[in-house]
């Protein structure tokens, strides 16, 4: 078992994704930095798609009554076990009545802490996923709070596995964001696309302090709409890292609650870099590039082909 | 149908460019079809008024090869025989504490609350959509006469069960959530069950009549 005793700013019971039910609106839910999530499970040697933490803001700390193997990848954290500093992407055991601290973000967003052994939480819709608005999955719906306890079926203490240097991706701002012409690409006008691609210090955008799970909002210079064109679509799907323009002309990144949206698409985040919106924090700098099909489809291979070199064979 | 790609792993299929009956029914025969395939390397399929949207497994096909499997798939999908939508009906408490916007729907459309009321539960609504959220039915087409804009600045929050509508539309909010759409009255017929399949009561082309209480 295990005891939240500080829940930090947030700390949700996250995993893979909820896939299947889009149609009647059923949204992912999914860890949003899923490359942490899938190495977390390898460290703590758990099978893919077991349940995680994902936990923004300083001070989250845990109790773990039990014998497991641990650990935190994500964000750049200062972490400890009772007195000992431990390496975040390095498996580590912790022994019955061990307290995990992580002290403080140092860079990035959000980080994932995983046990060996199945946590003990709601699987519905074929997801251990928390469902925030709908209040299900995970934890009785709701994010973790002081106090709360989670059963860990069979714990176990697997061998040390860490997650080679050059393979940790890096989350310093400003983030610069490679994304794919959307359907609504052409609502703007060129200057307004120009400029947004320009990667100049008059292009960027600001994290607003307004986003959350559903979606991140950023602050900057409004993109202009063609004058002929609907400020807003006919609900239609989208797919997680679309972007929306609304008619205030401010992009919004669209992360894994909604399946239909009614604002212009103006691009899609590159899935190579999806990973990257869990670590957008408020106030951080963002950039966007503009790249093609065959160069995101190079990366995203390029980004598999790394997670892969990472397990054992 | 227009095939477009949707970032490395979707494909946009457009049937039309406006709202009808009969672009939702060809979507609708469409999506179900595809859905009876059973395909691993479908990840999910959305559709939608003027399109379907899905999601396939980039790491089970290739863009090329999924969109070759999906014209010859569909090529005679005009025999595919699919099941009849249901009808249900749904009652309502229309105005008052239920409708905060009912007096705006009147002022804008000039009409009283016994009109507006009256012209709302006697069309037999057909569903275009089911999403935004989980179990929420997009459904059209209002009568023209109360017709009324979104809100400028969307509700934070509106309760589990409200009925509201926007443009020609009409839609039921099937958990507390913000909402941009007028609220003129407020069901109590759980609209999504996540512990029973097929979780959302009201499915794409589904029928609805509202019955005022």
């Amino acid at each position: 078992m295990i005891e939240i005793i500080n829940s930090a700013w947030f700390t949700l019971v996250v995993d893979g994704g909820r896939n299947g039910y889009a149609d009647v609106g059923v949204p992912g839910s999914a860890a949003l930095d899923q490359f942490a999530y899938n190495l977390l499970n390898f460290l703590v040697g758990n099978e893919n798609g077991a349940p995680v933490l994902e936990v923004m803001g300083n001070e989250f700390t845990v109790k773990v009554n039990c014998e497991t193997t641990c650990a935190i990848t994500g964000a750049q954290v200062t972490a400890y076990v009772d007195d000992k500093q431990i390496t975040p992407w390095v498996s580590f055991a912790a022994r019955t009545g061990s307290t995990i601290r992580v002290k403080q973000v140092l860079e990035g967003f959000r980080y994932y802490v995983g046990f060996s052994g199945l946590m003990n939480v709601d699987r519905v819709i074929d997801s251990y996923s928390t469902n925030l608005e709908c209040r299900f999955g995970g934890f009785r719906g709701r994010p973790l709070i002081k106090g709360d306890r989670i059963g860990l079926k069979e714990p176990k203490v697997v061998g040390e596995r860490f997650v080679p240097e050059e393979v940790i991706p890096a989350m310093e701002q400003p983030h610069v964001l490679r994304v794919l012409e959307g359907p609504e690409f052409h609502y703007f006008t060129s200057e307004a696309i120009n400029r947004l691609f320009e990667k100049k210090d008059h292009s960027w955008y600001i994290v607003s302090t307004k986003s959350n799970r559903t979606g991140i909002r950023l602050e900057g210079k409004p993109l202009i709409f063609r004058k002929e064109m609907d400020k807003s679509i006919t609900s239609e799907g989208i797919l997680p890292g679309t972007i929306q323009v609304p008619g205030d002309g401010l992009p919004i990144f669209m992360l894994n609650e909604r399946t239909i949206g009614g604002y212009a698409r103006i691009g899609m985040v590159a899935k190579a870099d999806q990973d990257r919106l869990a670590h957008l924090k408020p106030k951080d700098k963002v950039f966007f590039q503009l790249i093609g099909i065959d160069e995101a489809e190079r990366l995203w291979r390029q980004k598999i082909e790394l997670f892969y070199r990472t397990l054992p064979q | 149908m227009d095939y477009s790609r949707y970032g490395e792993d979707g494909v946009r299929v457009l049937f039309g460019n406006t709202i009808d009956l009969e672009t939702n029914r060809e979507i609708r025969k469409f999506y179900l079809f595809l859905k009876s395939l059973h395909r691993q390397d479908i990840i999910d399929i959305i559709p939608s008024f003027k399109s379907c949207l899905i999601h396939f497994n980039n790491r089970l096909t290739s863009y090329d090869d999924f969109i070759a499997f999906l014209k010859q798939k569909t090529e005679n999908i005009s025999s595919v025989q699919i099941p009849e939508p249901k009808s249900h009906e749904i009652p309502v408490h229309y105005g008052g504490e239920y409708g905060p916007d009912m007096e705006f729907v009147c002022s804008y459309s000039g009409l009283n609350e016994e009109e507006v009321i009256e012209i709302h539960s006697s069309i037999v609504y057909t569903v275009f959509a089911v999403g935004f959220i989980p179990g929420f039915p997009y459904m059209g087409t209002l009568d023209r006469r109360i017709y009324a804009p979104r809100l400028e600045t969307p509700r934070l929050k509106v309760p589990e069960g409200s009925v509201g509508l926007a443009q020609l539309q009409t839609g039921i909010y099937s958990f507390e959530s913000p909402a941009g759409w007028r609220i003129i009255g407020k069901t109590n017929v759980q609209l999504f069950d996540a512990t029973k399949k097929p979780y959302s009561l009201l499915q794409m082309g589904d029928l609805v009549r509202f019955v005022p209480i």
